[in-house]
């Protein structure tokens, strides 16, 4: 009995910090870093790449990257209004883009910094600051809304994250159920309208929804081609002529954020000037096989942003029947 | 041990016992800038979030407590962003004065070369491969390009006797050529690395600490000794190259290391802050508004003049500009430009009035 309490004396002093507020981690880039077991003071260094899968499970965050000093968002959509809902409280800002202000950032008393892999030019100036935790954030490396599963883990919120998660999957599983036709295995395409056509990337909760339901993305060659390296949001851009001969089973197009109209009849307006006389040759449309989704809402990597994505699906299938 | 003298252009001359003299008007432009330089210093202490400045700065030689906030601010975030912008804007200009010699063409600087785009495209090259990569390599690659953009291009004008028209001349066309080869890889790149690269394109001090100092220290030691080297070269190469051969020069060996030199002090700029354009025409042209110097005087103006140009483009992105995305090539060029053309116009009507 005596050697049982000395060995429990023991462990509990090898494993001190098991007691302490910091637990060690690797990050997406294999660097070690001492973060605390539940941040409370947590700063991003991309709002809607890691902020709003952050304050989707409920965490406040207390600074972003991009923000002004008055909280106001660096471009003309607010992703916390549109994914979230308005009335939450906004982050602080602390510099404009190209040139963070360290003083401003130390000020915000952050105990976590979570920047993308893209940031690992800055790690030495902002670890000056808090302990930093780089996210892998490029399609190559996530895909869906893996990147909410990882910084979940990372804050202590596996549990939260994984019961929302089935409450989702409860819903995909629902809808699918409704569908008149089996969707596994059809082919989707989202392209996201701004001066030109660009093919959206894999992390996000729009992939995620429509993975769930049965989809398997179009292998579009130049997609595949350039995907090995390929942006989160954006993987590529694609030409007019290509785009005219694609035929996917499912497109989905998303008007740019500077546009108000967001909708159908403005993501119409936008791709006929792009890709003039759109409508009357390319198979989506003339069978009425195009989602039009607002990318404010879906684009994100958070459930949040799937169960937006479900939305809109339901109600185009709705609408279709 | 030192002589007032009078040299052939009527000017007033300090003549050492060593051999080494200068003229007084340079010596006065040279404390005039490195006070100037100071006073700047001075008050891009004090511009920040937090309140201090150069009183707390002094005393924390006395022994005096700050607070954790005053100290990171003064030591961690102020003091390395004066010393690294200085170091750097030094480095360009000296590498823009040394290649206007060589090429006799008041136009020359780095990025006309296409140095600064050969370091900038072998670093985005790397970047896109290893995101990781530490500084040191980063560095080496900065080198790496400008050495390799240098070595085509006196291959391409046939070696080191060329004449500095054809250098400048092919200078151009590389550049061209590389600069669309960097745009092409902005465009194309997944936007959040283009944004990350752009960030660093776009010039920013927000890198400057303490090892990008103990980095940039050995450099600039080594400066000095450039300085005294090339300095003595220069005025020969400003004659052109059949001059400088006809004083004894061997161009076909300084040449070409008169080239690495200012390959080194560019690609150590472009590894600091992303590339500063102009900088390498803006600096020796105030310079010798300032003061007309040659040789070791007008790379020390040159540098001097770099150097509180950029300390200055980082003070009103810090202090005028807050949150307003003003990169450093910007305020560069707003506070370099004015200075220019009114240093060209007032030297156009000195001479008008001359003659």
């Amino acid at each position: 009995m005596r050697h049982l309490v000395f060995s429990f004396i023991a462990a509990m002093l090898v494993t001190g910090p098991v007691w302490a507020d910091e637990r060690l981690v690797s990050d997406d880039t294999g660097r070690e870093v001492l973060v605390p077991r539940q941040p409370d003071r947590v700063v991003v260094m991309h709002e809607p790449l890691l902020g709003l899968p952050l304050m989707d499970l409920g965490i406040e965050i207390t600074g972003s990257y991009g923000r002004a000093d008055d909280g106001s968002f660096v471009i003309a959509v607010d992703f916390i209004d549109t994914v979230l809902g308005e009335g939450r409280p906004k982050p602080r800002g602390f510099g404009p883009f190209g040139q963070p202000d360290l003083e401003k950032l130390r000020a915000l008393e952050p105990d976590l910094i979570v920047a993308t892999e893209l940031d690992a030019g800055k790690l030495d100036q902002l670890a000056s600051v808090a302990p930093v935790y780089l996210q892998n954030v490029s399609s190559a490396k996530v895909h869906g809304i893996e990147i909410q599963d990882d910084l979940a883990a990372l804050v202590g919120l596996t549990e939260v994250f994984n019961s929302r998660k089935a409450t989702y999957l409860e819903r995909v599983s629902s809808l699918r159920e409704t569908l008149p036709a089996n969707s596994a295995g059809l082919t989707y395409l989202p392209v996201f309208l701004t001066d030109q056509l660009n093919v959206v990337g894999n992390a996000s909760g729009m992939v995620q929804a429509l993975e769930d339901l049965g989809f398997i993305r179009l292998n579009v060659d130049e997609t595949s081609k350039l995907a090995a390296g390929g942006g989160s949001m954006m993987l590529m851009p694609l030409s007019a002529e290509a785009f005219g001969r694609l035929n996917p089973d499912l497109l989905v197009l998303l008007n740019s954020y500077t546009e108000d109209d967001r909708g159908e009849t403005g993501t119409r307006a936008k791709l006929d000037r792009i890709v003039p006389g759109w409508q009357q040759f390319m198979k989506p449309n003339l069978e009425n096989r195009i989602l039009f989704v607002d990318p404010a809402k879906v684009i994100t990597p958070t459930l949040a942003s799937a169960n937006h994505m479900l939305d809109a699906f339901e109600s185009w299938t709705l609408k279709s029947r | 041990m030192i002589r007032r003298g009078t040299a052939t252009d009527g000017l007033g001359i300090l003549r050492f016992k060593n051999g080494f003299q200068i003229k007084i008007s340079n010596l006065f432009a040279g404390l005039g800038l490195a006070m100037a330089a100071v006073l700047l210093a001075v008050y891009s202490l004090q511009i920040g979030l937090t309140k201090t400045g150069i009183s707390d700065f002094l005393a924390i030689f006395v022994g005096a407590e700050l607070s954790d906030a005053k100290v990171y601010a003064l030591i961690d975030v102020r003091l390395p962003r004066i010393l690294v912008g200085f170091m750097v804007g030094w480095a360009v200009a000296l590498s823009g004065a040394v290649l206007q010699s060589l090429a006799r063409n008041p136009l020359a600087d780095p990025g006309l070369f296409g140095f600064s785009q050969g370091s900038m495209i072998m670093i985005m090259l790397l970047l896109i491969v290893v995101p990781l990569a530490p500084k040191s390599l980063v560095a080496l690659a900065a080198v790496a390009g400008g050495l390799c953009v240098a070595g085509l291009l006196l291959w391409l004008v046939g070696g080191g006797r060329s004449s500095g028209l054809a250098i400048v001349l092919m200078g151009i066309a590389v550049e061209t050529v590389l600069s669309s080869f960097g745009t092409l890889l902005i465009l194309y790149l997944p936007p959040e690395t283009s944004l990350a690269l752009s960030e660093w394109l776009a010039g920013s001090l927000f890198q400057a600490n303490w090892s990008l100092i103990a980095a940039f220290l050995p450099l600039h030691g080594h400066l000095v000794s450039g300085i005294l080297i090339a300095g003595r070269l220069l005025p020969a190469y400003d004659l052109g190259n059949e001059m400088a051969m006809a004083l004894g020069e061997p161009v076909a060996r300084s040449q070409p290391l008169l080239l690495l030199f200012a390959v080194v002090l560019s690609a150590a700029a472009v590894t600091a802050v992303g590339p500063l354009m102009f900088l390498g025409i803006l600096a020796p042209h105030i310079a010798a508004f300032l003061s007309p110097a040659t040789g070791r005087a007008r790379l020390v103006l040159s540098g001097l003049t770099g150097g509180i140009l950029v300390v200055a483009a980082d003070t009103l992105t810090r202090g005028v500009a807050v949150g307003l995305p003003m990169p450093l090539g910007l305020s560069l060029t707003i506070i370099g430009v004015p200075l220019f053309i009114i240093a060209l116009r007032l030297q156009a009507l000195r001479k008008f009035q001359s003659h």
